[in-house]
Formats: C-alpha cells, structure tokens, sequence
C-alpha cells in the first residue's frame, strides 16, 4: 500500500484536519521558498533572467499601478473582469457537458441498439482534444462567449456521455434488483437508483479534464477572443511587457488551482460514495 | 409432492440450465418445495451448487428453464413487490442513510414520505438501530447493514422474504446475534421465510424444515424437520447428531451415503 494509504489508517493522522493542516502548510512552505528563491535570482536588474522572468516583487506592482485596468483604451479591462470573464466561460461549459452527458449516457443505455450505433460515434469525437476545437468554434461562433462555452462544452461532453455509459453498466446488480423488487416504476429506478450511482464517477471523470477545458479556453482567448485571462498574457506580448505576461501567468496559475481545489470540495460535500 | 393447497410459494419440478448445447450446465433439476403462511425453511448446499440460482428463480428475477414457480397459486411471472429478498451483501444504497435505505420501498413506488414515516420508524426501533438512523452504510458495521437490509425489505410487508446468505460475510458472534434477532422477527411477523446457507448450523437453528440441495445437478437430497424445540440448542445431543449427519451427506452429496462421520477414514483418503 502506498504511503498515503498508510497513513491513512494510522491513528496518528486519524483526524483528517491535522492531514489537512500538515499538506496546506508543507504547500505554503514550499510556494514560499520557491518565490523566495526566484526573488534572489531576480534581485540583479543585470541578470537575463530578470528580463525574461522577473519577480513578483516587480510584476505585482502592475496590478496597483494600472488601478487594476491591463489593455489598451477602449479593450482594457481590470484584472478581475478578465478572470470572472474566463472562469464563467469554463464553468458555464463544463456544467452543460456535464448535466448534458449524464442525460444523454442514460438515454443511450436505454437501448441496446443506440448504445451499438452511437457509442462508436462518441468514441471517435471523445480523443479530439478541446483545443482541437479552437479553430472550429471561432469560424462557427466568431469573437463570442459561445465559442469558449462551445469550445469546452466539445472537450468534456463526449468523453463524459462515455463514462456515463460505462458508469451505468458498473452499478452492481443488487442495487437495481432491489429497487425494481420494492416495486419501484422504472422512472424512479433511474432517478433514484442509477442517477446517483453514475454521478460520482462522472464527476471525478469532470475534474480531471478540467485542466484540458481550462487550457483551451485559455488558447481560444489567446488567438481569436479579446478578453478574459489568455488575452492579458497576449497583450502583454503585444507590448513586450514581461511584466505583464508573468502576472497573466501568476493569475491563471492562482484561479486554475483555486477552481480545482472548488470541484474537489464540490466532489466531497455532494458526490461522496461510491458504488 | 403435491400442491398444497395453502402454500404461499412453491416450485414444481424447477429447473434451471445455463449456456446452450456441449456447454449446456445444468445447475437445478426437479425441484419441488413449498413455503406455507408462517414456515421457515432453509435451504442448505454447497457453495456454487446453485442455491443463489434456486433463489432467484423463486423471486421472480430469473426464469426457469423447466418447470414453474407458482406464488398463492398464481403462476410467477417476474419481479413482484410481494416476494422480498435480502442479499448477501452490497445491496444498501451507499448515498442513503439507514432511515432513508429502509424507507426506500415507499420512495421508490412513489409515495409521500408522511405517509410511510411512521412505519419505517417503527422498524427502525424493532431491529434497534435508532441510534444509527442519521448513519451512511459506510458508517456501519457489517451487521448493522445486514439488519439495514432486512428491515427495509420487511417494511414493505411482502408475502414471503428470501433470504441469500444473509449472515455469511459475519463473523460467529454477530452472526448468532442476527440469527437470534431473525428469528425473533419471524414470530413476530410470521412472515413466511426461505433461506439459503452453506452453515449447516445455521440451517437447523434457523429452519423449522431443512432442505439439503446436492451438487451437480442440484436436486433435493434430503429433507428435515428441525421443528422440535430441540434443535433451538446448539449443544444438545440431538442437535449435535443432526449437524454430523448433514455435513456427510453435504461432504457425500448423497443422504443415503455412510451417514456416520469418520473423521479417521477422511484424514487416511487425504493421505493417499
Ligand atoms: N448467469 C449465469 N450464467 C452462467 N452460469 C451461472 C450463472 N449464474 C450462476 N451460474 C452457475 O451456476 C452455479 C451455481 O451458482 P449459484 O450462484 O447459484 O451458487 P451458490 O450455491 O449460490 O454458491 P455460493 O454459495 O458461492 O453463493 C455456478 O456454478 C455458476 O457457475
Ligand atoms: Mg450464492
């Protein structure tokens, strides 16, 4: 067993918010001393590394300087507009493909005939990776907030409807021949029984590819989108400003972890169990 | 054996086979038992010699290849509310508290929870967990979970219960606990009951009539009446004598092979 699993049945980690004191505060030490670090090496305005990759102590001050704003005249926008901006494109996508796939999943199951005729379709959509659809969705939708949503609403959705299937196909029999054995209606038995059986898997399945949703948008805002978290690192290109694109760097950082550690406390408060 | 005229269940010839031609294994033949308003009957096999199929068949969740099940003189055509069955084990909804698990049944058919709170409420005092109603599955132990069960197929009031092995992931001190607590349920609600074991113990205890099914192809060798008051004791002679009696039969899936165990003879056959 690994050391996690270890240390999860031993008494001395038993309470599991001393584990989660002892891992916060081994991440802030080491975030620490990485910036640190990177602080000493930046500390010479000589250094080329300063030029390339200067410390936040320099980038940071962007933030106030600029009253927030980052652009140009009529396109700037604070820094918040730009990470409420992509956060809603990623979130509204990933909640459609996800609500979309679990229904569609148990549709497909239904049937043995629409799981033999569509499952291969979804498999051979599901490996194209959301980024793959960049170029697609900003020729179909132009410069909108529906190129992102549709963007990652294609990267998630397939492979999700997938798992779904999969999903329903795990549930252990004794759980669905009690139901009907209750008397349950077959309706009640798929909201009730396989409903919440899948979701936890699908959920999980959600998070991991978060990171793959959230690279594309932020690849869709670089090339075609002029707002949100990818065009602040692209103005700052634009302006030679490597100030400016560490700070886009920093942020998208700070609001993709925060967004993960969000889905994994979703994850632990609403889809806990496992079948 | 005759239809009983009174019999809540009962199987008539029954049979069952799997796979097709060559491959064709036949698990059941010829079985013929019936469970009257307020039996016990257990049933003892070997593992894998098709007690969970014999089961199923009898609840409605398989068909039979041969011969019928009939339920109050009705032909069985599938999965009915009437007929309850508790699993081994793994059959509690993990996203459901004790409450909600045994309240389940009425959720499920669509009913308000006003209506049925009271009943699941009386159940959860009847088989003690009151203290765990708030409790997840995971939360529990496994004896727990296996009342868990039982409860919320009796709560439903079905006809017959079906029990699969009920106790057999237990250890021995809970499972003589819920055989006390089963039995303890069965007067009360003289629900009629079959049940399937492998522990030739829990058979006599539990059954107030003992069916031995063999091996290969599973058909009824021998049948007992463990009525007597006798065979509640598990340390009297009589008891005792059942127990060594069944266990060769079970070891020489025949009821008119040796019916004296020799241990000796067993341990020599080893060393050959
Ligand atoms: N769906 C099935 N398809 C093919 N063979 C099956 C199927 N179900 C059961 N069998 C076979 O029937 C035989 C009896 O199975 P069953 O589960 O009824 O045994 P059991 O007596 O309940 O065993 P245990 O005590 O281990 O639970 C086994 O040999 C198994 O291989
Ligand atoms: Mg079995």
């Amino acid at each position: 067993m690994s050391a996690v699993g270890f240390a999860m049945f031993n008494p001395k980690f038993d309470q599991s918010w001393k584990r989660s004191v002892l891992s916060v505060t081994c991440g802030l030490i080491s975030c620490i001393v990485l910036i640190l670090l990177w602080e000493w090496m930046g500390s010479s305005p000589e250094n080329p590394v300063t030029q390339v990759l200067p410390p936040p102590s320099r980038f940071l001050p962007v933030l106030f300087e600029s009253d927030f704003k980052i652009g140009l005249g009529s396109q700037s926008a604070s820094i918040y507009q730009s990470i409420f901006v992509t956060l809603l494109r990623v979130l509204t996508g990933m909640t459609l493909a996800f609500v979309g796939s679990v229904l569609c999943g148990m549709l497909i199951s239904l049937s043995k005939w629409s799981e033999l005729f569509i499952l291969p379709i979804l498999g051979l959509i599901a490996p194209i990776a959301p980024i793959a659809w960049v170029p697609l969705a900003l020729v179909v939708f132009g410069i909108s907030n529906l190129t992102a949503v549709f963007i990652v609403f294609m990267g998630v959705f397939f492979t999700l409807t997938i798992a779904t299937v999969a999903e329903i196909k795990r549930i252990p029999d004794n759980l669905l021949i009690t139901a009907k054995n209750l008397g349950g209606q077959e309706f009640n038995v798929w909201r009730m029984v396989i409903l919440p059986s899948v979701l936890p898997g699908v959920f999980t399945l959600l998070r991991l590819n978060f990171i793959a949703a959230w690279m594309a948008v932020l690849a869709a805002e670089m090339t075609g989108l002029r707002d949100g978290l990818g065009a602040v690192v692209m103005t700052g290109r634009n302006l030679f400003n490597s100030n400016l694109i560490l700070l886009g760097i920093c942020v998208i950082g700070i609001t993709g972890f925060a967004v993960d550690r969000l889905l994994l406390l979703i994850q632990k408060k609403f889809f806990w169990w496992q079948v | 054996m005759s239809q009983v005229p009174s019999a809540v269940l009962s199987c008539h010839n029954l049979g069952k086979s799997f796979g097709r031609d060559r491959r064709r294994d036949t698990v059941l033949a010829d079985i013929n038992l019936s469970l009257q308003q307020g039996d016990f009957v257990t049933i003892l096999g070997q593992s894998g010699g098709g007690k969970s199929t014999l089961l199923k068949l009898m609840g409605g969740f398989l068909a039979p290849s041969s011969g019928s099940v009939s339920f109050h003189g009705q032909p069985l055509k599938g999965i009915t509310p009437k007929i309850g069955m508790v699993f081994q084990e793994h059959s509690l909804y993990p996203w459901m508290t004790v409450e909600q698990n045994i309240g389940f049944g009425f959720k499920v058919r669509g009913e308000l929870p006003q209506s049925y709170r009271n009943r699941v409420q009386n159940m959860i005092e009847q088989v003690e967990l009151d203290d765990a109603r708030k409790r997840y599955p995971h939360q529990l132990s496994g004896g727990m979970k296996q009342r868990v069960a039982i409860a919320r197929s009796l709560v439903v009031k079905p006809d017959v219960l079906l029990l699969d092995e009920p106790f057999s992931a237990l250890d021995v001190q809970l499972r003589r606990q819920l055989q006390a607590f089963l039995l303890a349920i069965w007067r009360e609600t003289s629900t009629p009951m079959l049940l399937v074991t492998h522990n030739v113990e829990e058979a006599i205890l539990l059954g107030q009539r003992l069916i031995v099914v063999g091996d290969r192809p599973g058909q009824i060798i021998a049948e007992v009446s463990t009525a007597a008051a006798e065979f509640r004791g598990r340390y009297h002679p009589k008891f005792l004598k059942l127990q060594r009696h069944l266990e060769s039969v079970l070891e020489y899936n025949s009821a008119t092979a040796d019916l004296e165990y020799h241990p000796e003879e067993t341990a020599s056959a080893w060393q050959n």
